[in-house]
């Protein structure tokens, strides 16, 4: 069993060339969401112009800020659901190495999307309704998705806090450190208990996230519409978080030179292999066992373009069955080029069928169109640049990373990792 | 270890039996939802009896004070929406099957137990007396659930608004002019009685009447929204020869939409069986590892 190494900060200067740039991206965001603010979630030029801001329309309510910012975006943050269920469910500590790199990517990730959901609101100023235990409709799929969605978030941001006070702990003046102490012995007595709610809030609403579309019915193309929407998304947000901790821990070695543990990524890659496996057996036993019923093939054919769906279907069983393929075999596993390649497959596929099922198989009815504005698409660019903006900043001043030669980590943290 | 690495499964087990077993058709009634009650009102609509005079149309938005919408043809301006938006409850359109036509008046259907309300967050869209679906700004959050989850497209939002100050966005729809004594307006103006109002059990009579009156005259010799997707209470007669579907009304499963939905939030969640034991469990794997010695990887020291 590899030595445990501990997480160090990175250090270094923080006003680097790309990060003023991601900076500046940022900025882009906040005129964008000024802009939303002011004129509607159209903007001022209205949704079937190249200006618009988004091209949401009555038709298409939802365009790629569901799909997109919020469960694409979760899903690359459920690296953290991964490997907390397995580091803690399944007891593998072996794997805590890459523990806080994905919690921290998931704390962004989910305060971005949970932000994105909020600032897509058409009365946003009404959501403290929400908390009104009388008014709430528990049938309501998005009610269970945003109060847990609010919920995980917050225990995110609470499993990185030990990554802030070891750092406080270790170099501020005595006082703060005795507090920060203080707190960080709290913490470790309870988190057991916020690192089960950890694994069981996203089984909760990352299931939900597929649920969504349950209900409707007629509007969803039957190669997606199925009683099985929330197992297949909770499936595939785990393989996305798989993937997204292969990605995170490759950019971040090429980035800043770290070192990665590629046996251990190797080892827990065979692990959505058998997740995918899983998934497609399910997912064409399910296509097959309901296309038995009239009804079911009567939906598909008046929803016309039986090729369109077709490719799209298949495409998807395609990069999958690749995915799986690739992390059965030790040696592509093992090998770090085509780990990475793979770590991307599994993000890229979990996305497209998130798209699919969210835009693709939608049919809102006749004469609807939806495409993405660039402003739109801007947003979600801006939006992920936070992200990496805040990631970047944390990970150099605490101590997130595993991998970092201590030489590199100017300060106290020795003294961090010696208690 | 293994007896705790067990009692994990068990737990992701239950959650992933309850969430799948919910999702088989079996379940389908295991839920209550919204029922038919003795004075539901609605309203009929005859399309062999429509000309597209638009009466209804204009008369709806006199009565709703609802802004025009308008088209500027050949120097004539005029309120002409295309389909239902934010300014607009009611519209009538072409309906055509081949070479068959006929008109279509659309507005909400108020269904019987609506897909709108069962999505809908805080209750904003909610059923009052009369079977109605009415809707009340105050605990809507814009999200749009509402119009993804509605087979019929009713509820509109208006986009051009944002800012909470006096014209604050809402949802639009067709709430059969519960804010106005004297009923609803499409009704009352209609030259031809292509619309009428009434009970819900007067008007379906009434409409299986015709269809038993005449064989032959109107599509699949029966009344639309009597049983589709649990029944709605506007009810649609068509030309034989134009289908339900050319006119713009979804094949719909003879139960409610939200049944499938409801049921395995129900069964997933009910008392918070599967979520406690989940949580549970993983948290007694974590102290009984915890406890068992810190020789081995340590994650906290
Ligand atoms: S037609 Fe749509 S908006 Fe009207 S009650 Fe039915 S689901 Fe709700
Ligand atoms: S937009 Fe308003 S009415 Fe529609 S589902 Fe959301 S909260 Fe309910
Ligand atoms: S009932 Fe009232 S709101 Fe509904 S379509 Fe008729 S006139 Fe318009």
């Amino acid at each position: 069993m590899a030595a445990h190494v501990h997480e160090r900060p990175l250090g270094g200067a923080i006003l680097t060339p790309a990060f003023k740039f991601l900076l500046a991206l940022c900025g882009v965001w906040v005129l964008l969401v000024l802009v939303r603010l002011v004129w509607g979630l159209n903007g001022p030029f209205g949704y079937d112009t190249l200006l618009g801001v988004s091209a949401q329309s009555d038709g298409y309510a939802w365009g790629i800020w569901k799909p997109l910012n919020v469960v694409t975006f979760t899903g690359i943050s459920a690296g953290a659901f991964a490997i907390g269920l397995l580091t803690y469910g399944f007891n593998k500590g072996e794997y805590h190495p890459l523990v806080r790199s994905a919690v921290m990517a998931g704390a962004m990730g989910y305060t971005l999307g949970g932000t994105s959901i909020m600032i897509d609101l058409g009365r946003y100023w009404n959501l403290w309704v929400i908390f009104v235990p009388s008014w709430l409709n528990w049938n309501s799929v998005l009610l269970e998705i945003a109060l847990c969605v609010l919920a995980y978030t917050l225990v995110l941001w609470v499993e990185v806090a030990p990554s802030i006070l070891e750092k406080l702990q270790a170099s501020a003046t005595p006082a703060t450190a005795a507090r920060a102490k203080g707190i960080l012995g709290g913490l470790k007595k309870v988190m057991p208990f916020v690192i089960s709610l950890a694994i069981l809030l996203p089984t909760m609403h990352q299931s939900s996230l597929g649920g969504l579309f349950m209900v409707a019915h007629t509007k969803t193309h039957p190669y997606w519409h199925t009683g099985w929407l929330p197992a297949l998304f909770l499936m595939t947000c785990l393989t996305m978080g798989f993937g997204a901790v292969v990605v995170i821990e490759n950019l971040t070695t090429i980035a800043w030179g770290k070192k990665l543990d590629q046996a251990l990524l190797a080892r827990v890659s065979v692990v959505p292999a058998y997740i995918l496996v899983a998934y497609i057996v399910i997912r064409v036993a399910d296509v097959f066992w309901r296309f038995r019923d009239p009804v079911i093939l009567a939906r598909f054919e008046s929803m016309g373009s039986p090729l369109f769906y077709g490719a799209f279907f298949l495409l998807e069983l395609v990069l999958f069955g690749v995915a799986a393929a690739m992390l059965f075999n030790r040696k592509l596993r093992e090998n770090r080029g085509t780990l990475f390649g793979a770590g991307l497959l599994l993000l890229f596929s979990g996305a497209l069928y998130r798209f699919d099922t969210y835009l693709v198989a939608y049919q809102p009815g006749a004469g609807w169109k939806y495409f993405p504005t660039p402003l739109e698409i801007l947003f979600s660019i801006t939006l992920a640049a936070i992200g990496v903006t805040v990631y970047v900043l944390f990970v150099k001043l605490f101590p997130i990373l595993s991998g970092v030669e201590a030489t590199t980590a100017p300060g106290g943290q020795k003294s961090a990792a010696s208690h | 270890m293994k007896i705790s690495r067990r009692n994990v499964l068990k737990g992701l087990a239950t959650a992933g039996v309850a969430a799948t077993a919910a999702s088989l058709p079996v379940a389908a009634d295991a839920r209550e939802g919204y029922q038919v009650q003795a004075d539901d009102v609605g309203m009929l609509f005859d399309s062999t009896l429509c000309v597209g005079c638009r009466a209804c149309q204009t008369a709806c938005k006199v009565r709703n004070k609802l802004v025009t919408d308008t088209r500027e043809t050949q120097g004539g301006v005029y309120d002409a929406p295309l389909d239902l938006n934010g300014n607009t409850k009611n519209v009538i359109k072409i309906a055509q099957d081949g070479s068959a036509t006929t008109y279509m008046k659309m507005q909400c259907m108020h269904c019987v137990d609506p897909a709108c309300i069962s999505v809908c967050m805080a209750g904003a869209l909610h059923k009052v007396a009369g079977g109605i679906t009415a809707y009340n700004a105050a605990t809507c959050v814009g999200c749009r659930y509402c119009q993804i989850g509605c087979p019929f497209n009713v509820p509109k939002y208006e986009w051009q608004k944002s800012l909470p100050i006096a014209e604050d966005p809402k949802i639009v729809k067709c709430e059969l002019c519960r804010h106005d004594q004297r009923g609803p307006a499409c009704c009352e103006v209609c030259p031809r009685g292509a619309v009428i109002y009434g009970k819900r059990a007067d008007l379906l009579k009434e409409a299986q009447r015709r269809v038993k009156a005449s064989p032959g005259k109107y599509a699949e010799d029966r009344v639309y929204g009597e049983i589709d997707g649990g029944g709605t209470n506007v009810f649609y007669l068509s030309p034989a020869d134009v289908s339900f579907k050319a006119l713009g009304l979804p094949t719909l499963p003879r139960e409610p939409l939200p049944a499938l939905s409801e049921n395995v939030q129900h069964t997933t969640y009910t008392l918070g069986i599967a979520p406690i034991a989940l949580f549970t469990a993983l948290t007694v794997v974590q102290l009984r590892n915890r406890g068992k010695g810190e020789q081995g990887h340590k994650e906290e020291k």
